[in-house]
């Protein structure tokens, strides 16, 4: 259904009635209808887009207040974002939104297999974005980087306060237990990054207990429980195979509080932005199945272009989620 | 009352202008028609549009190449990305979405998010993002400071607790 300015009710070879306007008039005979010349769907989804785009624009205004007017605001490599994993994300999404556009096109020309055929392509596609996503949130909690509190493993700053959890957590009974394990396990049972790693942790548990400990020291604990490299080539053997840095990379079950300064502030605007962003991807997603559902032929074509709107505008969020917050 | 263009493929809507006659220049239609549809130009358009993309994704990671001139100065890595990303987002709307044919109504919709756009950096960077050295005592309290993050740099290179078994390699 269209929602046209003007319509001519001659000389068109769709009508139904006219056909060739000699019915007594001498000229076209023009009715106007009211309206924007686009159908109703496509413009209740362009309405819907632009509360997403308020919508999104709020979260990143807040993103970009949080993040220029921080003091101190992490390194990617300190918080364990890898670079490339988002511009392979980015690529994905940009495939997905070819796709769609390939199904719209094969659709209007009558060919549903096909249409079919890219569709699924792209509901592939976009599962894969969320498994990708997946797996790096799997990355950051991994290293005790959650958005909230009392999740969140992340300290600020090497002060008393950091100083004492890790007291905290090196007197759990559950750790302490697998302290004692490690410390009578015999030298030859154990790689030579745990036998370094544990005579650290006796040092570090040292340090945290002395009645007198300094930043220093405490920085020197955090350093030890996890290293904040200067630049990202003396910390990337991989994201996955850390190497033998950091006593929580050596002995996973530790999960000791760390230092990353301006770290809570970033894992709360990254994992929100990113986090909005997989939902709606998500829904697209759901979208898509469903559309899947119908044979997709020309009938359909206004529904699959207002679906493939809505994917677009999810992409176009994306390429500017990625610069801002893996390359800034 | 005649309800021209009911074909369901022309969901664009009949583009009327004096003296024209909607739907007399493209009355072939798309069934069978493989690639062209409307005379918007078929595949090739948006597998041009891909590749562009995908060239452009590429440029943004140029900031980090060694050849990279502006290295003291992010803002200028920033300009560029946003620069980058501002010039995507256009094709996808453009292209993608089809805005590029659509007729005037996109400029309602595209005028004013593009002033948007401009407002929110020019509004929130320099007048909030860059003022806010006024911080609530319990943030200071607990906040990071760039003198945190020496002492880190610190205690890094300082390599007390460095062990024999070469895993750090420095010193």
């Amino acid at each position: 259904m269209n929602a046209s300015a003007a319509t001519i009710s001659h000389g068109h070879g769709h009508d139904h009635d006219n056909g060739h306007g000699h019915d007594g008039h001498h000229g076209p005979v023009l009715q106007y209808q009211p309206g924007l010349p686009l159908s109703r769907g496509k413009l209740i989804m362009w309405l819907f887009l632009s509360t997403e785009i308020m919508f999104f624009a709020a979260l990143l205004g807040s993103y970009v207040v949080l993040r220029f007017g921080a003091p101190v605001w992490p390194k990617p490599h300190h918080v364990h974002l890898s670079e490339p994993i988002g511009a392979f994300n980015t690529f994905v999404l940009i495939c997905s939104s070819v796709t769609i556009v390939l199904a719209l096109e094969a659709a209007r020309a009558n060919r549903t297999g096909l249409a079919k055929f890219w569709m699924v392509l792209t509901l592939a596609l976009g599962t894969l974005f969320l498994g990708v996503k997946g797996y790096e949130y799997q990355a950051k909690f991994s290293h005790g980087i959650y958005p909230w509190s009392p999740r969140s493993r992340v300290f600020e700053k090497p002060d008393l306060y950091y100083g004492s959890a890790v007291r905290a957590r090196l007197g759990e009974p559950a750790i302490m237990d697998r302290l004692k394990e490690l410390d009578d396990a015999a030298e030859n049972t154990l790689s030579p990054e745990e036998v370094s790693g544990r005579r650290r942790l006796k040092q570090i548990g040292q340090m945290v207990s002395s009645p007198d400990q300094q930043p220093f020291d405490l920085a020197v604990v955090a350093d030890q429980v996890m290293p904040l490299p200067v630049d990202a080539s003396a910390d990337h053997s991989g994201n996955s195979g850390h190497g033998s840095h950091g006593l929580n990379d050596t002995f996973p079950w530790l999960k000791l509080p760390a230092v990353i300064p301006g770290g809570n502030m970033w894992a709360s605007t990254y994992f929100l932005l990113t986090g909005f962003h997989a939902i709606h991807v998500l829904v697209g997603l759901i979208v898509f199945a469903i559309l899947l559902l119908y044979r997709l032929g020309p009938k359909r074509a206004g529904m699959i272009e207002n679906a493939g709107l809505y994917w677009h505008f999810v992409d176009l969020v994306w390429i500017f989620l990625f610069p801002l917050l893996y390359l800034f | 009352m005649s309800v021209p263009h009911s074909d369901p493929a022309h969901t664009h809507g009949p583009i009327t202008r004096v003296g024209e006659i909607p739907g007399h220049d493209d009355h072939d239609h798309d069934i069978g028609h493989p690639s062209g549809d409307h005379g918007h130009g078929g595949i090739a358009k948006y597998l041009a549009v891909f590749a562009a993309l995908c060239v452009l994704t590429t440029m943004s990671f140029l900031t980090y190449s060694p050849a990279w001139p502006w290295r003291n100065e992010p803002h200028v890595g920033w300009a560029f990305m946003m620069a980058v990303s501002c010039t995507k987002a256009m094709l996808v709307v453009l292209f993608f979405m089809h805005v590029l044919w659509e007729a005037n109504w996109k400029y309602v919709l595209t005028i004013p998010a593009a002033m948007m756009a401009l407002f929110l950096g020019i509004m929130l960077i320099p007048d909030i993002g860059l003022r806010t050295r006024m911080v609530a005592q319990e943030r200071a309290l607990h906040m990071a400071r760039p003198s945190d993050v020496r002492l880190m740099e610190q205690a890094g290179e300082a390599k007390l607790l460095a062990d024999p078994a070469g895993q750090q390699n420095h010193n």
